[in-house]
């Protein structure tokens, strides 16, 4: 079994209007998507700006309304709001947030915005608290110094690292990282993204990586879905993903990834070019008539993509796989 | 698990005291220190508060020592007084009352009662302001029906029919009455701050750290908020002594045999007066001026203290 199920997730923000405050619209943030999280890994999610990610990564640690759907945990499903409490849910599954700043109060002291998740689900004595927010701040490379200052004490990457440690305080079995070095510049990137590799292997933790880059997500992650305005448009391993992309906005997403080899710089912008173009043309083979995403069809055990059946199959074997 | 986390504990006690004494020694400086170096680099300002402290406790406690009914008898002999003598510092009025006594008693009851009114109408109005923005949905539309209700009543006309239709009402009465309609601009205003507070993700990490709703709103989001808290307060307290002077002023505020600010002023709807008794009304008009004047020097201070990039206070 899974760690986590999600099955047809919804999530509309309706749009309200008028005196009596009647919903006239909605935007489908998050329009059914399916995917399970297995224990121990590092599930990624990528799609640009606005297609929904942050707003799957909520839904799965309860912040959100969801319209429809399921996410299961234990058998459980956590939508509900009875089962969270029942199963002390957070104390499981935990989150990082995209704007370290933000997800700081900064009117609270570092060791109390540490503590916070352990007050309320672990209720250690007054002196285990602060040795085990000492030891956190120990885990995450920071001095014990830092239990005592601000937020806006520190540098982004310093933050970033609280904002961690108050994710794995209660030892949790799921963190969602949402975008958690987006903000950071590139050697400070590594340096996160190397210890949360860290934590993973001492506490044995999933992460649900949230990111709009696939170059960051490659170095993390074992299974990626690719997601477009509210849909997934593929799911696959590493290997599906970045050699055998079937989809045009997974290529184009590919394609964006900067180049770093100085002598390949050209060619990788005629194929940039290339991807782009076609995107442009074949609008309507890849999306239905009104833009959006077709259902997933399976081409392997392990890869899924967004298209017609017959398209799927064309596709597939165009890029070689071996139909299952 | 533990053991996970035992493999990170070197940090002994003492290391831990000389950690406490080093964060309280850099910690960003509270509220209250920034608010008190924003005083003391502006001078008028520090007077103007020492100005009403001074004067608020006067005549709270000097009210304390005047026997009000023996004062508010009409004493003919003193029939308009003239003042600078040693009876009557500032001379009687048209009853040979002390002018001077009248006054501070008046300006306790006055300004006791803008107190009363800021407490009581601040506190609805952050509570109301605070808990509408942070539910939002259902909450929050019901509750700003009430708001919009509450603002559509005439609000000076309903002062007044309640006054008339309250048979014994007095000072606390009448604040309660104030009560009613003065919380309406705090709630808005907090409201609206509330809800872009609570879009940040500091809100939603506490929730997903299993805090309760009421912690969240009064532990978290409610001291980031607090400089707006002071502000809206203060200028309140200000708009609050004009509240019953004014009514009183025109006969609908305190009874008559209880002197406030407002009643003596009244004495210059007497033309006799406003030329030739100018003392029975013109020290509490010049009183109410000042006061004003000095809490809105407060509330400028308030004000900058609350934005980092107009302080002029040393940052320490
Ligand atoms: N509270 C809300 N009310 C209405 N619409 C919302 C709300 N929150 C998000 N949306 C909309 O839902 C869509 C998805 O938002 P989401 O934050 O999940 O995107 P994202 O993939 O995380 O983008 P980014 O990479 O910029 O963080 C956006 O179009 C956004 O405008
Ligand atoms: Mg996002």
């Amino acid at each position: 079994m899974s760690l986590i199920e999600i099955k047809d997730l919804k999530v509309h923000y309706p749009i309200r209007s008028g005196f009596w405050n009647r919903i006239t619209d909605s935007v489908k943030a998050v329009d059914g998507i399916t995917f399970n999280i297995e224990a121990g890994e590092t599930y990624g999610l990528v799609g640009e700006s606005g297609s929904g990610k942050s707003t799957t990564g909520k839904s799965v640690v309860g912040l959100e309304k969801v319209t429809s759907g399921s996410i299961l945990y234990n058998g459980k499903d956590i939508t509900k709001r009875d089962n969270r409490r029942k199963l002390d849910y957070n104390r499981d599954v935990q989150m990082i947030f995209q704007d370290s700043l933000s997800s700081l109060n900064p009117r609270k002291r570092i060791e109390d915005i540490i503590a916070e998740p352990l007050r309320n689900f672990e209720h250690l004595s007054k002196d285990d608290e602060k040795l085990r927010v000492l030891q956190l701040l120990n885990i995450v490379g920071l001095d014990a110094d830092a239990l005592y200052k601000y937020p806006h004490q520190f540098s982004g990457g310093q933050r970033q690292r609280i904002g961690v440690a108050r994710a794995v305080a209660t030892n949790p079995k799921l963190i969602i990282a949402d975008e958690p070095v987006s903000a950071l510049d590139l050697s400070v990137q590594a340096q996160v993204l190397n210890f949360m590799k860290k934590i993973q292997r001492e506490f044995g933790i999933s992460y649900l990586f949230i990111s709009h880059d696939l170059g960051v997500v490659r170095h993390m992650c074992n299974n990626i879905a690719i997601m477009n305005r509210g849909r997934l448009v593929e799911i696959g391993t590493r290997e599906d993903i970045y050699n055998h992309p079937l989809h045009i906005y997974t290529k184009r997403l590919l394609a964006a990834i900067p180049e770093t080899n100085v002598n390949q710089r050209v060619a990788h912008r005629a194929s940039r070019l290339a991807v782009e173009k076609i995107y442009e043309e074949q609008q309507d083979k890849y999306y239905d008539e009104n833009g959006m995403a077709y259902p997933l069809v399976q081409v392997s055990p392990t890869h899924s993509v967004a298209l017609p059946e017959t398209i799927a199959k064309q596709l597939a074997s165009q890029e070689g796989e071996v139909q299952a | 698990m533990a053991e996970n986390f035992e493999k990170h504990s070197d940090i002994s006690a003492a290391d831990l005291a000389r950690l406490n004494q080093e964060a309280q020694a850099e910690a960003t400086p509270s509220t209250a220190k920034i608010i008190w170096n924003e005083f003391k680099a502006d001078k008028p300002a520090m007077a103007a508060l020492f100005i009403i402290v001074g004067f608020i406790a006067f005549v709270m406690i000097g009210a304390l020592f005047i026997n009000t009914p023996k004062m508010m008898e009409t004493n003919i002999m003193d029939y308009f007084d003239k003042p600078f003598t040693t009876d009557f510092w500032l001379g009687a009025d048209s009853g040979g009352r002390s002018v001077a006594k009248q006054l501070i008693v008046g300006s306790r009851n006055s300004i006791g009662i803008a107190i009363g009114l800021t407490v009581i109408s601040s506190t609805v109005g952050i509570c109301w302001g605070l808990i509408s923005g942070y539910f939002g949905g259902y909450i929050d539309w019901g509750m700003q029906r009430v708001y919009d209700f509450t603002m559509m009543l005439p609000m000076l006309m309903m002062i007044i029919v309640l006054v008339t239709i309250i048979p014994h009402y007095n000072a606390v009465s009448l604040t309660l009455i104030f009560s009613l309609f003065y919380w309406e601009g705090t709630s808005r205003l907090i409201r609206s701050r509330t809800l872009a507070e609570t879009q940040k993700d500091y809100v939603a990490a506490s929730k997903t750290s299993g805090t309760s709703n009421w912690k969240i709103i009064f532990q978290g989001i409610m001291p980031n908020i607090s400089s707006l808290i002071i502000i809206d307060t203060t200028l309140s307290f200000a708009e609050n002594i004009g509240v019953e002077t004014g009514l009183s002023y025109l006969g609908f505020g305190l009874p008559t045999q209880t002197p406030s600010l407002g009643t003596m002023i009244a004495n210059a709807n007497d033309p006799t007066n406003i030329t030739l008794y100018w003392w029975t009304w013109l020290p509490a008009a010049l009183e109410i001026i000042v006061l004003c004047l000095s809490i809105s020097y407060i509330g400028q201070v308030l004000r900058r203290a609350a934005d980092a990039s107009q302080r002029q206070g040393a940052a320490d």
